[in-house]
C-alpha cells in the first residue's frame, strides 16, 4: 500500500510559497530592490533580459553581507529585520517577510554576490532551484548583486502564466518607478536588453524626480501639497486642474514610504478635485502619507500592494483636506500661455502673499493690514461702503461720467492695480506677475461656496422685494419648486404658492446689486427641472441648487465693474477654498508670471 | 464762421458740454462738439444720442456759421491757453484757433453730420426753478436701479401735477420720493420716466436760481434756460404702482439724530458681510441698538439713543441702503416708521419738511 500523504520537503514548500511573493519578474525586481534599499544603498541598478524571464540582475552599493549572513539569508524565514513576533507591528523596512531570497532562489537559477561595506572577503553563492550549488570567494566592491536567471525555468506551470517579454518589462519598470518615487535620494537605473529605460540621479525633491522621470513640463504642472491633520501628514504633488485630463493620468499613493493601491483613496482625491475639473477627468497625483506605523497594516497582501488603515475615515479626511488646500493656492490657477508652449518652473508664492499684493496698495498705504479682505470698509469715505453699488456715483447709470465727479473716483485712479478688460476680465497685478480673472467664473466660485455654507450653517439673509414677482410656471417646474421650496428658502428665495402653477417671490438673495431675482429664479428652475451638464454633475440636491444659483446669479460677462467692485470680488475670490476654479471645472484665473513674461520677451 | 471769445467763456462752454461726449463711439461725429456762431453767441453742443446738451456763451461773432471739432482736443487746448481773447475761424472742415501767439489748426467734421436735436415744443411747458430740480434730483436719483432686466426702474419717475411735482426712484429694495409745490403750470399733468444720467446733467448745468422750462415731445423731454438746453430720451412704459407699496399702517416710530445713526451704521458696516452688508436694528424703549455678525470675521454692536416708545423689535437691513437714506436725509433728525421685521420701514425728515420719504425693505434674517 502506498502512502497517500507525504510531507513536502522544504525545497518544494519553498517553491510553493514562492508563488505568494514571486509571481512574475516584476515581483522579483521589487523584492530585490527593496532588499537593496534596506541595505542603505545610494545607487541601485536593475538590468533585465527577456523581460526578466531570462535574467534579472539587481546591483547595489549598499552594506553587503558577511558570508554567514548571506547563507542565512537564503534560509526561509531568515530575516535580519525581525527578531520577535511583536516587532511585526513596528516594521518600517521593506522586506520584512524574509522569504524573498529563498523563495526566489527556489524558482530560478540564482546567484548572489556580496561584500560587506566594512571590507573583507566577498562571497558568491550559486543556488539552483533551491539547492545551494557553490559558495566561493569573490572579489568585488561593497554591496550586493543578485542575478536571477531562468525564472520558473523548472516550473512550466508557472512560467506559462507570464506575459510577453515587453509586458513583463513594463511591469518591472513600473515596480522600479514606484520604488524610485518612494526613495528620492537613491539613484536608480533600469536597463532592458542593454537599453536604458530609467536613469535617475539622486533627487533632492519629488519635483526633481518627477522631472527626471517625465520631463520638466510634467513637473511644472504639479502643485505642492503638505498638510498635517492630527497625526497624519500628507505631502507630495498633485496636478493642476487645468492640466488634468491631458495624457496619462499618473496616480500614486505611498504610506510611510511604501507604495500602495487604494481605490477608495483614489476616489477621495477625485472628490477633493470636485468642481475644479470636468466630471470624468482623473487628475494625476503623487501623495505621501505619513502615519504612525501602528496605524497601518501593510501585511494584508503578500505583495504589500494594499494596506489597511486602522482609522480609514481619518486618513480619507486628511487626504481630502490636503488636496483641497493644495488646490486652494494661487499656483493652482491655470498659467496664461499658449497651449504647448514651453514651461517655466512653477513658482510657489503663497496665496496670501499674492492676494495681499492685490490689496496692499490702498490709498491708506497701510500695506499688510492683518485682514486685508475687509479693510475696504475701514476707509472713511461713505462711498466705500457701497461695494458692488456704484462707488460715489449717485445713480450708477453712468459710471464713467459720474465717476468724474464722484468723491471716490480720484482714489480709484491712484490704484491702477485692477483693471477690467472688455467688461469681462479683471487684470490684477500681483507680486510675481499678472492674474487674469474671469469675472463671471470668479463670482460663480464665490457664490457657490457661500450658498453651500448657507446650507451647512443655515444662516444668511434674504432681501425683501418692494414689488413681489409673480411667476407662472410649467407643471414640471411648479412641481420642482414645490419640492425644493425648503432649500430655495435657505438660499434666500421666499416663495409663496399662489395656485394654478403660479408662485409669488417675496424675497430673494442679493449676490450683487445688479441681481435680477426674477430672471435668475426662472433660469434656475428651468435648469433644476430639466437638467444640464452642470447640475447633473452635482452630488446632491444642495450642490445642484448651489451650482445652478451660482451660475445664474453671478455677475455676467459684459457687466462693467467699478474698482471697488473688482476689489471686493477679488478679495472674496481669494477667500474661497478653491479660488482658481469655477463650478463648471473651468479655470477662474490665468496666471502670467514675470518669469514667463521675461522668457517670452527673450530676457532670460 | 469767424468770432472772438474770451478764453474763460470758451472753457466754460466746453466744460459744460464735455460730460455728454461719449468715451467710445462708433459714430465719429459724436466725439465732436458742435460749434455754432450766431447773434452774439457761440453755442456749443454735444450728444451721445440719448442725451444732448447745448450751451451758449457770449462771443463777438463776425461771421455766423457752424462746424464740429474734436471735443477732447479743443477742451484741452482751451485749458492750456493764456488768458486772452481767442479767435476762431472755420473754413470748410478746418478750424483755426489763435490766442496771443498760439496758433492751432484742427480738422473737424461738417455741421451736417451732427445729429439734429429732438424737436420739442415749448409752448406747453412746466416752469420749475433749477434749485427745486436740484433738490428733487439730488434726493431721489440715487435710488434708481442699475440692473438692466427692468429698464423702467432704471429711470426716475417724475410726476407733474397741477400744483406739485414728485420724483420717485427705486431699485425694488429701497425707494426715495420727494415732492415740491409748483406755481406756474401751463401744461397738463404728466408722468415722465427720465434717465438719471440726464437728470445729473440738469442738476449740474443750471444755476440754482435760474428758471427752467420743461417741455416734452412724444419720446423726449427738454429742459431749457436762457443759455442752456438739455434734451433726453424718455423711458417708455408704466412705472410700477409705488404708492401701493408705501406702507400706511406702520404703527411704530422712532426719532433719532441722522448723523448719529449714520455714524453708528458706518461703524457696523466695517464688520458687516461683504455680500449682504446686513445689520440688525433693535428698537427698544429709548434706544436703537445695532448688531452685525459675520461668520469667519466677527461681530460688532453699537447703540444710539432715540425717541421710541413701544415694544422691542428687531429688523435686519442692508447697511448700504440705510447709509444712503441717511446721507440724503435733509434734516438733522430722522423719523423711522415700521411695523414688523418683514415689513418695509420708512424714513422721513423728523421736522416734516421737505416732503421726503425713503423706504427700505428689510433683509430677512435666516437663522
Amino acid at each position: 500500500m502506498t502512502r497517500r500523504i507525504h510531507i513536502l520537503p522544504d525545497r518544494v514548500a519553498n517553491q510553493i510559497a514562492a508563488g505568494e511573493v514571486v509571481e512574475r519578474p516584476a515581483s522579483v525586481v521589487k523584492e530585490l530592490v527593496e532588499n537593496a534599499l534596506d541595505a542603505a544603498s545610494q545607487r541601485i541598478e536593475v538590468s533585465l533580459r527577456g523581460g526578466g524571464k531570462t535574467e534579472i540582475r539587481v546591483a547595489d552599493d549598499g552594506s553587503g553581507m558577511e558570508r554567514e549572513d548571506a547563507l542565512l539569508a537564503l534560509d526561509r524565514h531568515a530575516t535580519s529585520k525581525i527578531r520577535e513576533a511583536e516587532d511585526l507591528h513596528r516594521v518600517s523596512s521593506f522586506g520584512f517577510r524574509g522569504e524573498a531570497l529563498p523563495s526566489i532562489a527556489a524558482v530560478s537559477r540564482f546567484e548572489l554576490e556580496t561584500a560587506p561595506a566594512a571590507g573583507g572577503v566577498g562571497t558568491r553563492i550559486r543556488v539552483r532551484s533551491g539547492r545551494v550549488g557553490s559558495v566561493d570567494d569573490a572579489a568585488r566592491r561593497p554591496g550586493t548583486t543578485v542575478t536571477v536567471r531562468a525564472l520558473f525555468g523548472d516550473l512550466p506551470a508557472r512560467a506559462k502564466f507570464l506575459r510577453s517579454a515587453s509586458g513583463e518589462t513594463r511591469a518591472c519598470s513600473e515596480a522600479v518607478l514606484l520604488l524610485a518615487l518612494a526613495n528620492l535620494p537613491v539613484a536608480f537605473r533600469l536597463e532592458s536588453n542593454g537599453r536604458v529605460l530609467l536613469d535617475l540621479p539622486s533627487a533632492g525633491s519629488l519635483r526633481a524626480r518627477v522631472a527626471d522621470l517625465w520631463g520638466e513640463e510634467s513637473a511644472a504642472e504639479l502643485l505642492e501639497v503638505d498638510r498635517s491633520t492630527g497625526e497624519i501628514r500628507v505631502g507630495g504633488l498633485i496636478q493642476r486642474p487645468e492640466a488634468a485630463g491631458r495624457g496619462t493620468s499618473r496616480r500614486y499613493l505611498f504610506v510611510n514610504g511604501r507604495p500602495f493601491r487604494s481605490a477608495a483613496l483614489h476616489r477621495m482625491v477625485d472628490e477633493a478635485y470636485r468642481t475644479t475639473v470636468p466630471g470624468q477627468v482623473r487628475p494625476a497625483f503623487l501623495l505621501y502619507l505619513s502615519v504612525e506605523p501602528r496605524e497601518v497594516d501593510v501585511n494584508v497582501h503578500p505583495a504589500k500592494a494594499e494596506v489597511r488603515f486602522r482609522d480609514r475615515p481619518a486618513v480619507e479626511a486628511a487626504l481630502r483636506s490636503a488636496v483641497r488646500v493644495g488646490l486652494g493656492g494661487l499656483e493652482s490657477a491655470a498659467p496664461a500661455k499658449p497651449e504647448g508652449a514651453g514651461t517655466a518652473g512653477v513658482a510657489a508664492p503663497a496665496r496670501p502673499a499674492a492676494a495681499s499684493a492685490v490689496r496692499e496698495r490702498g490709498p491708506g498705504g497701510d500695506a499688510g493690514a492683518a485682514d486685508a479682505s475687509h479693510r475696504s470698509h475701514d476707509r472713511p469715505s461713505p462711498s466705500q461702503l457701497a461695494l458692488f453699488v456704484p462707488g460715489g456715483a449717485r445713480t450708477g447709470e453712468d459710471r464713467s461720467a459720474a465717476g468724474e465727479e464722484a468723491p471716490g473716483a480720484p482714489a480709484v485712479r491712484r490704484r491702477p492695480l485692477l483693471w477690467q478688460l472688455h467688461d469681462r476680465y479683471i487684470l490684477a497685478s500681483v507680486r510675481d506677475g499678472l492674474l487674469l480673472i474671469d469675472q463671471h467664473s470668479a463670482h460663480e466660485r464665490v457664490l457657490f461656496e457661500e450658498i453651500m455654507r448657507r446650507f451647512e450653517k443655515g444662516r444668511g439673509a434674504s432681501q425683501r422685494l418692494l414689488f413681489p414677482v409673480t411667476l407662472r410656471l410649467g407643471p414640471d417646474e411648479y412641481a420642482a419648486v414645490e419640492e425644493l421650496a425648503g432649500l430655495l428658502r435657505q438660499t434666500g428665495f421666499e416663495i409663496e404658492p399662489f395656485g394654478d402653477r403660479t408662485v409669488i417671490i417675496h424675497a430673494g438673495p442679493q449676490p450683487h446689486p445688479g441681481f435680477d431675482a426674477e430672471g435668475c429664479f426662472r433660469a434656475m428652475i428651468d435648469e433644476l427641472t430639466h437638467g444640464s451638464p452642470l447640475v447633473d454633475s452635482a452630488r446632491n440636491q444642495h450642490e445642484r441648487i448651489a451650482k445652478s444659483l451660482a451660475c445664474k446669479g453671478a455677475i455676467k460677462a459684459g457687466q462693467p465693474l467699478t474698482f471697488d467692485e473688482m476689489a471686493e470680488l477679488v478679495d472674496r475670490l481669494f477667500a474661497t477654498e478653491l479660488p482658481g476654479h469655477d463650478v463648471h471645472g473651468r479655470p477662474t484665473i490665468l496666471r502670467l508670471t514675470l518669469e514667463e513674461l521675461e522668457r517670452r520677451f527673450g530676457r532670460t | 464762421m469767424r468770432l472772438s471769445i474770451t478764453r474763460e467763456k470758451l472753457q466754460e462752454g466746453l466744460g459744460a458740454v464735455a460730460a455728454t461726449i461719449p468715451n467710445k463711439t462708433t459714430l465719429p461725429v459724436l466725439s465732436n462738439i458742435l460749434l455754432r456762431a450766431q447773434g452774439a453767441r457761440l453755442e456749443m453742443s454735444g450728444t451721445d444720442l440719448d442725451i444732448s446738451v447745448s450751451v451758449g456763451v457770449d462771443a463777438e461773432v463776425e461771421q455766423a456759421g457752424a462746424i464740429t471739432v474734436p471735443a477732447r482736443k479743443i477742451s484741452d487746448i482751451a485749458r492750456e491757453l493764456e488768458s486772452a481773447p481767442v479767435h476762431l475761424v472755420a473754413d470748410g472742415d478746418q478750424i483755426e484757433l489763435s490766442c496771443g501767439k498760439s496758433r492751432f489748426k484742427l480738422f473737424g467734421l461738417p455741421e451736417g453730420e451732427f445729429p439734429s436735436f429732438p424737436e420739442v415744443d415749448f409752448s406747453e411747458s412746466w416752469k420749475v426753478t433749477a434749485g427745486t430740480l436740484q433738490e428733487l434730483i439730488g434726493h431721489t436719483a440715487f435710488a434708481a436701479s442699475t440692473e438692466e432686466s427692468r429698464p423702467i426702474l432704471n429711470g426716475v419717475l417724475w410726476q407733474l401735477r397741477s400744483d406739485h411735482c414728485t420724483m420717485v426712484a427705486t431699485n425694488g429694495h429701497r425707494l426715495a420720493r420727494m415732492t415740491f409745490p409748483l406755481e406756474e403750470v401751463d401744461a397738463p399733468e404728466a408722468d415722465l420716466i427720465v434717465p438719471p444720467k440726464a437728470l445729473q446733467q440738469v442738476e449740474r448745468l443750471f444755476e440754482a436760481d435760474e428758471e427752467v422750462e420743461v417741455a416734452r415731445s412724444e419720446n423726449h423731454l427738454a429742459f431749457r434756460s436762457a443759455t442752456r438746453v438739455v434734451y433726453t430720451r424718455l423711458i417708455e412704459g408704466p412705472y410700477p404702482n409705488y404708492e401701493q407699496v408705501i406702507p400706511s399702517d406702520n404703527d411704530k416710530q422712532a426719532v433719532g439724530s441722522t448723523g448719529a445713526l449714520e455714524k453708528a451704521i458706518r461703524r457696523m458696516a466695517v464688520v458687516a458681510s461683504d455680500q449682504t452688508h446686513r445689520v440688525r436694528l433693535s428698537f427698544s424703549e429709548g434706544t436703537l441698538g445695532f448688531r452685525v455678525q459675520t461668520p469667519d470675521l466677527g461681530e460688532a454692536e453699537d447703540e444710539v439713543s432715540v425717541d421710541y416708545q413701544g415694544e422691542t423689535l428687531e429688523i435686519g437691513f442692508n447697511a448700504n441702503y440705510l447709509l444712503e437714506v441717511l446721507r440724503y436725509m435733509p434734516d438733522e433728525d430722522v423719523r423711522i416708521e415700521f411695523r414688523a421685521p418683514e415689513r418695509a420701514a420708512t424714513f422721513r425728515p423728523a421736522g416734516g419738511e421737505p416732503d421726503y420719504l425713503c423706504l427700505v425693505m428689510p433683509l430677512r434674517l435666516l437663522d
